[in-house]
C-alpha cells in the first residue's frame, strides 16, 4: 500500500473511553426520516397504530426500497415532529438478537442462496451500510464488486472508534468479512487497521487462512480510514469501471447480525464525546433514541452545539427536536463560544493545539489536549499563501489555488485543478489562519462542475436530436424531390 | 481587563453606521479586534478551527525582528525607533484612510511591513523619506493590488526602490558610522553622527572590513542588516516555528554560495565575507520568504531562491551596483507566477497519473 502524506490529529479534548454505556428503553423513538443517503418518503404505518418491533415503518422508494425499522413496538405518531416519524409507549422487551451474541450459525448454512442473501440483508437494514467506495452512497443490490474495502480506521473527533466496536466480537468481524467475500462471488477483502489498534494482532491470526482477505495498517491519523485514501493507495482507482465496495465495522457486524442471527440493523453503537460531555463514553442505543434522553446528566455547561458526527464532517442538531439516524456513528459535544479574550493572538499558548509551531506547546508534546470551543478563533482574512492547507491535504490537491480560482470564476481551471479528487475531509478548512472556508469552496467548485457537465451533457444530447431532425427532414425532401421527378 | 472591554462596548454605537463617528469605524474595529480576540463563531462544519489567525502568524515576525531591532538601536542609535514609528505612521495612515474609503477592515499586514520597511534602509535618511517610502510602499506595493495577500511584490522594497530611484544622493549617503563599546549609540540619536562608506561599497576599492565586525554587525549598512547574529537569531526563530519557508532560505543561499566560489575560485574568506556582508542574510530571511509575494508550491521555492541567490550574486558582482538583494527580490517576486503556472501544471498532471 502506497504511503498516505498530509493529514492531521487534532488535540480536542473528550475522546471517549472505549467503556460502553448499555441506555435504558428511552420514552419515546424520534426516527428522522431524513439521513445523509436516504429520505424515507414512503410511510408504511398509519397514524395510531399500534406496531410491534422490526417493523418496517417507511421505506426510501428512491433506494432499493431500503427500510426504517422500528426498534421496539409502540403506537405510531406522525407529524409531531417535522420530518420525523414517532413512537410512543414503547414494549419494554427488545427485539430478538439486539444483544448481538457470538451464537450463530456458520457462513452460508443460514444464508441461503445469494438472491436470499441480499434480500435479507435489504429487509433487514444491513445493505445500507455497504458504499461505492468512489461516490460513498449506497450500492444497488444487484450490483457486485471485484474488491472490498472494510475500515476499521475511525479517527474523526469523535465518531465510535474500532477497539470499542469489536471488544469481544472479533469471531463475528471475521464472520461477517466472509459473508463480504461471499456477497462479491469470490471478491477480494482489504481490511484496514489503524497501527495502533488493540486488536490487529489477533484479527491477523483469526483471517490467516484467508487467501481472499488481506490486512492492511494504516498510520493513525485523520482522515487516513477514508476508503477513498485506501482505494487509491492500493492503487485500485487506476481502472474507474472495477467496482469497489466499501464498508465500516459497524457494517460489517451488522451484516453478520442479519445473516446469521436475522436480527434487524436498528442497534448502534456510538461515541458520546467533546469538550462538554462530562464522561465521555460509547452508548449502546438503538435507531430513533432522542438526542435529548441521551445527554440528559451527561453534559457540564447550557450553552452547547450538539453535532451528530465528528467535528469535520457532523452537522449540528437540536437535541429536543430529533432522534438518532440510521447514519449517525457519534455525538460530539462542544460549548459554544462565549466571551473574548484579551490579546489571545499574542499569548504563549501553553494549552494551545495547533497544527503549526507557532504556539509554546509545540515544546512539551503530549500535554493534555485542548478544550476547544466553536470559536472561529479569528477574522477572516485574504489568503496569504502560507501554504498549510496544501500540507495538510491527504489528496494532495491545492485548496487555496482552488479557492482563488473559483472566486476569479474559473471552472475549467478549478477543474484542471482536480478538485474532484477531494474527498471532504474538512482539515483545509481547520487549518486556515485566515479562517477561510476552503471545505465550502471545494464543495461548491465540485457542484458547479457537476452541473455545468450535467448542461453540456443535455446541449449536446439536443444538439444530437436536432442533428438527426435535420437529417430526417433532408431525406424526406430529398425522397419527395425524388417522387416529384 | 473587564473596564476596556466596557469602555469597548459603550462607544461602539458612536462608531456604527448614523453614529458620531462612523467614519472612523476601521479604526475602532483594528482596536477592538487587536484588543479581544472576536465573538465569531463556526456557522459550517468542520465546527472547530485551529488557534493559529492572520495576527499571530504576523506577530511571530515581529518577534523575529526583535534582535534585528535591538542591535539596530545599539549600532546607530535612537534614531531607528523614530524611523520605524514614521514608517507605522505613515503606512498606517495611509491603510486607514483606504480602509475608510473602500469600507473594509484594515489588514494586519501593516504589521509587518511597517516594520521591516525602516529596516532595510540607510539609519541616516531623513525622516520625512522614511514617512513617504512607506506611503508609497504600502499604497503603490500593496493597496493597489488589493491588498495584503494580493500584493505581487513585496511591498517594503517597492517603497525602498522609489527612494533609491528619487533619492539616489540622500539613500547613497546615509550610511552613519556605527557605534562602538558596550552601550554603542543606544543612549544618543545620532543626528550629527559621521557617515562613511558601507563593506560593499568600500570592498569595489580594495578595503575589506573584518569579518568578525561583519558578524556583529560592527559596520555601517542599511538599519536592520548589518548584525549577522541578529538576523540569523531572528531568521532561526523563523523557520523553527514553520513561518518562514526554510527552501527559500536554502535555495538563496546555496546558489548564493556556489555562483561566488565560481567568482572567487573558490576562495573561502571571500564567500563567508558576502554571506556576512550587506542585506544577503536579512533578505534572505525576512524578505524573500513573505509567503505572498514568493509562489506556492515548495517545490517551486527551491527555483524561486534559487534566482535570487545567483541574481545577488551577479548583480554584486558585475554590475555598478555594489548591493544586489533588493533587485534579485523584486526580480524573484516576478517569476513567482511563472514557476507557480509552471509546478502547479506538473503537480496537477502527476495526481492525473496516480488516479
Amino acid at each position: 500500500m502506497a504511503r498516505l502524506k498530509g493529514g492531521y490529529n487534532i488535540g480536542l479534548a473528550g475522546r471517549p473511553s472505549s467503556r460502553v454505556v448499555d441506555l435504558p428503553v428511552p420514552s419515546r423513538l424520534v426516527l428522522p426520516l431524513a439521513s445523509r443517503c436516504f429520505r424515507f418518503g414512503d410511510i408504511r404505518v398509519e397514524e395510531g397504530a399500534r406496531v410491534s418491533a422490526g417493523t418496517v415503518l417507511a421505506t426510501d422508494p428512491t433506494r432499493f426500497s431500503a427500510p426504517l425499522i422500528a426498534a421496539y413496538g409502540g403506537t405510531v405518531r406522525l407529524d409531531r415532529v417535522a420530518d420525523h416519524l414517532i413512537l410512543e409507549s414503547l414494549d419494554e422487551a427488545p427485539p430478538g438478537g439486539l444483544s448481538g451474541s457470538d451464537s450463530a450459525a456458520p457462513p452460508g448454512a443460514a444464508s441461503g442462496s445469494q438472491a436470499d442473501a441480499r434480500d435479507r440483508l435489504v429487509s433487514l437494514g444491513a445493505w445500507p451500510f455497504i458504499t461505492d467506495a468512489r461516490t460513498d452512497l449506497p450500492v444497488d443490490p444487484a450490483a457486485t464488486a471485484n474488491d472490498v474495502i472494510v475500515s476499521t480506521v475511525h479517527l474523526e473527533p469523535f465518531v465510535a472508534s474500532a477497539d470499542a466496536l469489536l471488544k469481544g466480537r472479533l469471531d463475528s468481524f471475521v464472520r461477517g468479512l466472509e459473508h463480504l467475500h461471499e456477497l462479491t462471488q469470490g471478491g477480494t477483502v482489504h481490511v484496514a487497521v489503524a497501527d495502533d489498534a488493540g486488536f490487529a494482532t489477533e484479527l491477523a491470526g483469526l483471517i490467516a487462512e484467508h487467501s481472499w482477505c488481506r490486512l492492511h495498517t494504516v498510520v493513525a491519523r485523520y482522515p487516513f480510514g477514508h476508503p477513498l485514501l485506501i482505494l487509491r493507495a492500493l492503487g485500485l482507482g487506476r481502472d474507474p469501471k472495477r467496482p469497489v465496495w466499501a464498508i465500516r465495522t459497524a457494517g460489517v457486524l451488522a451484516i453478520e447480525r442479519a445473516l446469521s442471527s436475522g436480527a434487524p440493523g436498528v442497534e448502534r453503537l456510538i461515541a458520546l464525546g467533546g469538550p462538554a460531555v462530562s464522561e465521555p463514553v460509547h452508548l449502546k442505543a438503538v435507531v430513533g433514541y432522542p438526542i435529548d434522553e441521551i445527554l440528559e446528566n451527561r453534559l457540564c455547561g447550557d450553552d452547547v452545539r450538539v453535532i451528530s458526527g465528528g467535528i469535520f464532517t457532523g452537522s449540528d442538531v437540536s437535541p429536543g427536536q430529533s432522534g438518532l439516524d440510521a447514519e449517525c456513528e457519534g455525538l460530539t459535544v462542544l460549548r459554544e463560544l462565549g466571551e473574548r479574550h484579551m490579546l489571545s493572538f499574542a499569548m504563549p499558548g501553553l494549552s494551545r493545539s495547533s497544527y503549526g509551531r507557532t504556539f509554546v506547546s509545540r515544546l512539551c508534546p503530549g500535554g493534555p489536549p485542548e478544550r476547544l470551543n466553536t470559536s472561529l478563533a479569528g477574522e477572516l482574512r485574504a489568503c496569504v499563501s502560507c501554504g498549510q492547507c496544501i500540507d495538510v491535504c491527504p489528496v494532495g490537491i491545492l485548496p487555496s489555488v482552488i479557492h482563488k480560482f473559483l472566486h476569479a470564476d474559473e471552472i475549467d481551471e478549478v477543474e484542471r485543478m482536480r478538485v474532484d479528487l477531494c474527498i471532504e475531509c474538512g482539515l483545509c478548512s481547520y487549518v486556515c489562519p485566515s479562517k477561510i472556508e476552503l471545505l465550502s469552496d471545494m464543495c461548491d467548485a465540485r457542484r458547479l462542475i457537476r452541473e455545468e457537465h450535467e448542461a453540456q451533457k443535455k446541449m449536446e444530447l439536443k444538439a444530437k436530436l436536432e442533428e438527426e431532425k435535420r437529417l430526417a427532414a433532408k431525406e424526406a425532401l430529398a425522397a419527395e424531390e425524388e417522387a416529384t421527378a | 481587563m473587564k473596564l476596556i472591554l466596557t469602555l469597548l462596548d459603550k462607544t461602539r454605537p458612536l462608531f456604527q453606521e448614523g453614529g458620531r463617528f462612523a467614519a472612523l469605524k476601521p479604526i475602532y474595529d483594528a482596536a477592538d479586534a487587536f484588543l479581544f480576540s472576536p465573538l465569531t463563531r463556526t456557522s459550517r462544519a468542520p465546527h472547530v478551527r485551529d488557534p493559529l489567525d492572520v495576527k499571530r502568524y504576523m506577530s511571530t515576525v515581529i518577534i523575529a525582528i526583535a534582535p534585528c531591532l535591538l542591535a539596530a538601536i545599539h549600532f546607530f542609535g535612537l534614531r531607528v525607533l523614530a524611523m520605524v514609528l514614521v514608517s507605522y505612521a505613515a503606512g498606517g495612515a495611509v491603510e486607514v484612510l483606504l480602509a475608510m474609503f473602500k469600507k473594509e477592515e484594515i489588514n494586519e499586514g501593516l504589521l509587518v511591513t511597517g516594520m521591516l520597511f525602516p529596516l532595510i534602509l540607510p539609519p541616516g535618511l531623513p525622516l520625512w523619506m522614511v514617512a513617504l517610502g512607506s506611503a508609497f510602499g504600502v499604497l503603490v506595493g500593496k493597496e493597489l493590488f488589493g491588498g495584503t495577500g494580493r500584493n505581487l511584490f513585496n511591498p517594503a522594497l517597492i517603497g525602498r526602490v522609489f527612494l533609491a530611484l528619487s533619492y539616489p544622493r540622500a539613500m547613497s549617503a546615509g550610511w552613519i558610522e556605527p557605534g562602538q563599546g558596550l552601550v554603542g549609540r543606544a543612549l544618543e540619536y545620532a543626528t550629527d553622527a559621521v557617515t562613511m562608506a558601507t563593506p560593499l561599497a568600500a570592498a569595489k576599492s580594495g578595503t575589506w572590513a573584518a569579518l568578525p565586525k561583519l558578524f556583529f554587525g560592527n559596520v555601517t549598512g542599511s538599519v536592520g542588516e548589518t548584525s549577522a547574529l541578529a538576523v540569523l537569531i531572528g531568521g532561526a526563530f523563523l523557520l523553527i516555528i514553520g513561518i518562514a519557508n526554510w527552501r527559500t532560505v536554502a535555495a538563496m543561499l546555496g546558489t548564493f554560495v556556489i555562483v561566488t566560489a565560481g567568482i572567487y575560485s573558490g576562495d573561502p574568506h571571500a564567500i563567508i565575507w558576502h554571506l556576512l556582508s550587506g542585506g544577503l542574510l536579512f533578505g534572505a530571511f525576512f524578505m524573500a520568504t513573505d509567503p505572498v509575494s514568493s509562489p506556492i508550491m515548495n517545490s517551486a521555492k527551491w527555483v524561486y531562491g534559487a534566482i535570487i541567490g545567483i541574481a545577488t550574486a551577479l548583480i554584486r558582482n558585475f554590475t555598478g551596483y555594489v548591493e544586489g538583494v533588493m533587485f534579485a527580490i523584486l526580480l524573484g517576486n516576478i517569476f513567482a507566477p511563472v514557476l507557480d503556472e509552471l509546478f502547479v501544471t506538473a503537480h496537477v498532471r502527476r495526481l492525473r497519473e496516480e488516479g
